[in-house]
């Protein structure tokens, strides 16, 4: 993290969204210092995807605030009334620069994978063709996938389509990054590639939210893990804290659950 | 027996008849399109004022017998608008009308079937909502539509005889005009049913071709 005094670059205040009656988001809050990285963590249902993609207002929420790198985004009263006139091209423009990863690649199947990660920067940032597509080839060399540039994304396996889609989002210089249960589509060997490149992307400073069930990662980068259960922030803190000394009754069960299948192994693991 | 001279003898009327019958497929077609292009963007306009009018237009012409639009347009619609309206004009105008309502149906289905991924993917990165149509919508979905859109306009060609209602000079009209003052129906229609066969099956294999592949990547 940088010096203090550095403006957050995700405020949300009490953000409520609900799908029809049924509630999801009750009163949400966070807000995430530029490089930091904060895991949401919950049970299905408990809302965190349905926070993650209101952040980029993916998902519009009923009502209250998310201002990202201090331009507000979403400013709305209980009663629904806008407290702010937001024209779309204004969202636009902070939806460019919030990078976001979806569970399911959503890689564009009808484009290269060159063409895949430039398409952005021409069309929406304005950089010229070349330059784009110099831009597209260093970050598909950091990420393993120099020599798939010309393919289409159905001949990669899912881990080098996720990589590819972290690549598309890299390419429009996000301020901050949002990870969508990346690695919940991937068979179970192809996880590893897609964490490693998350790992480094949040040591080379990137500002990361990440809804995940991969505890690992939580440990392994997250700054915070924040609990989420049913449509409310129940605990909030380090990694280790959180989840290693449970206080709250949902986070416990959650926790307890790893440990289950941990047990389980063990006497495996141990007479291999 | 069959007296292959009615035919040889009159071709030039047969003649005649399928470039009316081209002219009108080819005319009605395009126009259709555009009317279909439109009608379908409306339909999925996030105006719901919009989306209703597109509605009602599919659902009025969809729900019309053709051959009842356009005996009405050539007959009826002068009456109710004080206005001269010439056979050619009626019926270039129900037929592109007619199927433009369908189009718009294909380019409805075609673009709901993509997955919303696609769109939340492009939003993130920033799109505006056209540049999303443009980039990533339609060029997927008009991949799906292809097949439909050519099946569709294999109708359209048979449709254009039901032109001979209102009299216009068709294949049909005029199969019909040297069956009646030659007397052989039998050959005369045995050889307007074979300028069509000649004509849409090759086109009808070509979007079972198109399907294929397609339907196999699913």
């Amino acid at each position: 993290m940088r010096a203090p005094t550095e403006p957050p670059i995700l405020i949300i205040e009490n953000l409520h969204l609900s799908y029809g009656k049924k509630p999801i988001l009750r009163g949400v809050g966070l807000t995430v210092g530029h490089g930091e990285v904060v895991v949401l963590l919950g049970a299905s249902g408990s809302g965190k995807t349905s926070l993650l993609r209101s952040i980029n207002l993916l998902t519009q929420p009923q009502s209250g605030r998310i201002v990202i790198g201090g331009e507000p985004i979403f400013d709305r009263a209980e009663n629904g009334t806008d407290r702010l006139r937001i024209p779309p091209k204004h969202i636009e423009r902070i939806r460019a620069r919030t990078g976001m990863v979806f569970q399911h690649f959503n890689l564009f199947p009808h484009m290269s994978v060159l063409r895949n990660v430039t398409e952005a920067p021409i069309l929406v940032g304005g950089v010229k063709r070349d330059t784009a597509e110099q831009e597209a080839q260093h970050l598909l060399r950091q990420l393993g996938l120099e020599t798939h540039a010309e393919k289409r994304p159905a001949q990669l396996s899912g881990g080098q389509q996720q990589r590819v889609a972290i690549a598309r989002a890299l390419a429009m210089n996000p301020a901050m990054m949002l990870f969508d249960e990346p690695t919940s589509a991937l068979d179970p060997e192809l996880v590893g590639e897609v964490l490693r490149a998350m790992v480094s992307l949040a040591r080379s400073g990137m500002t990361m939210v990440i809804v995940t069930h991969e505890l690992g990662l939580a440990f392994e980068i997250a700054d915070r893990v924040v609990f989420l259960d049913a449509g409310r922030i129940v605990a909030e803190g380090p990694p280790a804290e959180i989840l290693l000394k449970p206080s709250h009754p949902r986070v416990a069960a959650f926790v307890a659950r790893f440990h289950e299948s941990a047990d389980m192994l063990k006497p495996f693991l141990e007479t291999a | 027996m069959f007296d292959l001279s009615v035919i040889t003898v009159n071709a030039p009327l047969l003649w005649q008849g399928l470039l009316v019958t081209l002219l009108y497929t080819v005319t009605t077609i395009a126009t259709g399109l555009l009317v279909g292009f439109t009608i379908g963007l409306a339909q999925l306009s996030r105006y719901p004022i919009i989306k209703l009018l597109g509605r009602v237009y599919v659902e009025f012409f969809r729900n019309i017998p053709l051959l009842v639009i356009l005996l009405w347009s050539y007959y009826a619609l002068p009456i109710f608008l004080h206005v001269n309206i010439t056979k050619a004009w009626a019926g270039y105008l129900s037929l592109s009308l007619y199927i433009g309502a369908f189009y718009a149906e294909i380019l409805r289905a075609g673009v709901e079937g993509i997955d919303p991924g696609q769109v939340d993917a492009a939003t993130a990165l920033g799109m505006s909502a056209s540049q999303r149509m443009r980039r990533v919508i339609l060029p997927q979905a008009i991949r799906r539509m292809l097949p439909p859109l050519v099946g569709q306009s294999i109708i359209q060609m048979k449709n254009t005889t039901l032109l001979s209602a209102i009299t216009v000079p068709d294949l049909l009209y005029q199969g019909s005009y040297i069956s009646s003052f030659t007397y052989k129906p039998m050959e005369v229609y045995t050889a307007v049913a074979g300028i069509f066969l000649i004509i849409l099956v090759p086109l009808t294999a070509l979007a079972r071709r198109m399907e294929g592949p397609h339907a196999s990547a699913h």
